[in-house]
């Protein structure tokens, strides 16, 4: 082979080679399911699993948050979906919420994922038309997760009893 | 050197050892990049090789080579830097009072190899020694002492600890970053074996009749 095209060649699959290097070090990818969604994302290739999305949505109308959770990890198996991690963030919100008190760890999940969602969505921005849902964007959603989390003045006022759950 | 050599096995084999160095398996994987003392010491190895001729940067870089040519240096140049802060950030213990004395050790051995000025095998030899004994050290030694064991064995522990201004004992690790760090490091000197070394009596690899 002449000694360009090995020069060239080698070139480019170095490049490549060190922005994948990169790219792990930067999203650091726990399962192999993230690598390979990181990787077909990027080239516009990733698709979620639609049944199982569509099962998810079926099991979060019903309240049935840990079988909605388990049925969207399964039709975004990279996390990569901003719409999916915003219905997983809201099941977290759904399932920790409570008329006396909010769940912590529940509640913090739910800020890790609607995180996410924001950081996948181009520009930031997830708004769902999901006439089920109270709230339909990404901000709203990580505010009432906020205010979940933290202790304000409000959190003692006795008619806090009569809120009702988005 | 063949281009195939400067092209693509140099970068494959520098940037392998970049990424697996880095890797942390276990209940979360992880890749962790190198800590900002690495670099000194992966500065002070690529000075190193150069005063030792185990590197000629004229032969990756110089201008009359062609363009492409000379990416390829650099790219074998930047690898070659990576994967040196890399396996260095691997074979470091991770904190307390090992961290401090294998920082310093490395320190003033990649000094001392500069001022020595040693010849390239010598180098060669001089760089498998500081790994080999970084390896054995970590993974071998202070791994052993991060295990459950008896209550002596943990009462002595405490003790130099409290008479030391840090602690020995290091955080347990999976058996698998021992072995990704021998495979680093195994990678890392074939790498730097391989690299285009000074010949004697100029630039060129031509042999001349006298």
């Amino acid at each position: 082979m002449r000694e360009p095209i090995v020069r060239g060649v080698g070139l480019a699959a170095s490049l490549v080679y060190a922005a994948l290097i990169a790219w792990l070090y930067a999203s650091q990818p726990q399962t192999i399911a993230q690598v390979s969604g990181g990787l077909t994302s990027m080239v516009g290739a990733y698709r979620i699993d639609q049944q199982a999305f569509d099962d998810g949505v079926q099991f979060f109308r019903r309240d049935q948050f840990v079988e909605a959770r388990a049925a969207f990890a399964r039709a975004d198996t990279a996390q990569r979906d901003a719409r999916t991690q915003f219905y997983i963030a809201y099941s977290y919100y759904r399932q920790g919420w409570g008329r006396l008190h909010d769940d912590d760890e529940l509640f913090h999940k739910g800020i890790e994922a609607v995180d996410r969602a924001i950081a996948l969505a181009p520009g930031g921005r997830v708004v769902v038309e999901d006439p089920n849902l109270t709230m339909h964007s990404a901000d709203e959603l990580r505010l009432e997760l906020e205010r979940g989390v933290t202790i304000e003045p409000s959190d003692f006022n006795p008619l806090r009893v009569f809120r009702e759950r988005k | 050197m063949t281009a195939v050599r400067e092209a693509i096995v140099l970068p494959l084999l520098l940037l392998t050892a970049a990424l697996v160095g880095g890797l942390h398996p276990g209940a979360s994987t992880t890749f962790v990049p190198p800590s900002l003392f690495s670099l000194v010491l992966a500065t002070l190895l690529v000075a190193t090789l150069v005063r030792s001729g185990a590197l000629d940067p004229s032969r990756l870089l110089d201008p009359s080579r062609r363009p492409l040519a000379n990416a390829n240096g650099a790219v074998v140049l930047a690898s070659l830097f990576a994967a040196a802060a890399q396996v260095f950030a691997m074979l470091t213990p991770q904190a307390g009072l090992p961290l401090f004395f294998v920082d310093v050790f490395l320190f003033v051995l990649l000094v001392n190899t500069i001022v020595a000025q040693p010849d390239r095998v010598r180098m060669l030899r001089s760089l498998a020694v500081i790994l080999g004994a970084s390896f054995i050290l970590k993974f071998i030694v202070l791994s052993s002492l991060g295990e459950p064991s008896g209550r002596t064995f943990r009462l002595l522990v405490a003790l130099f600890d409290a008479a030391t201004f840090g602690s020995i004992a290091q955080a347990p690790e999976p058996a698998s970053v021992g072995y990704l760090a021998f495979f680093s490091a195994a990678v890392f000197l074939v790498g730097v074996a391989l690299l285009p070394r000074t010949v004697p009596g100029g630039g060129s690899t031509s042999i001349v009749r006298r």
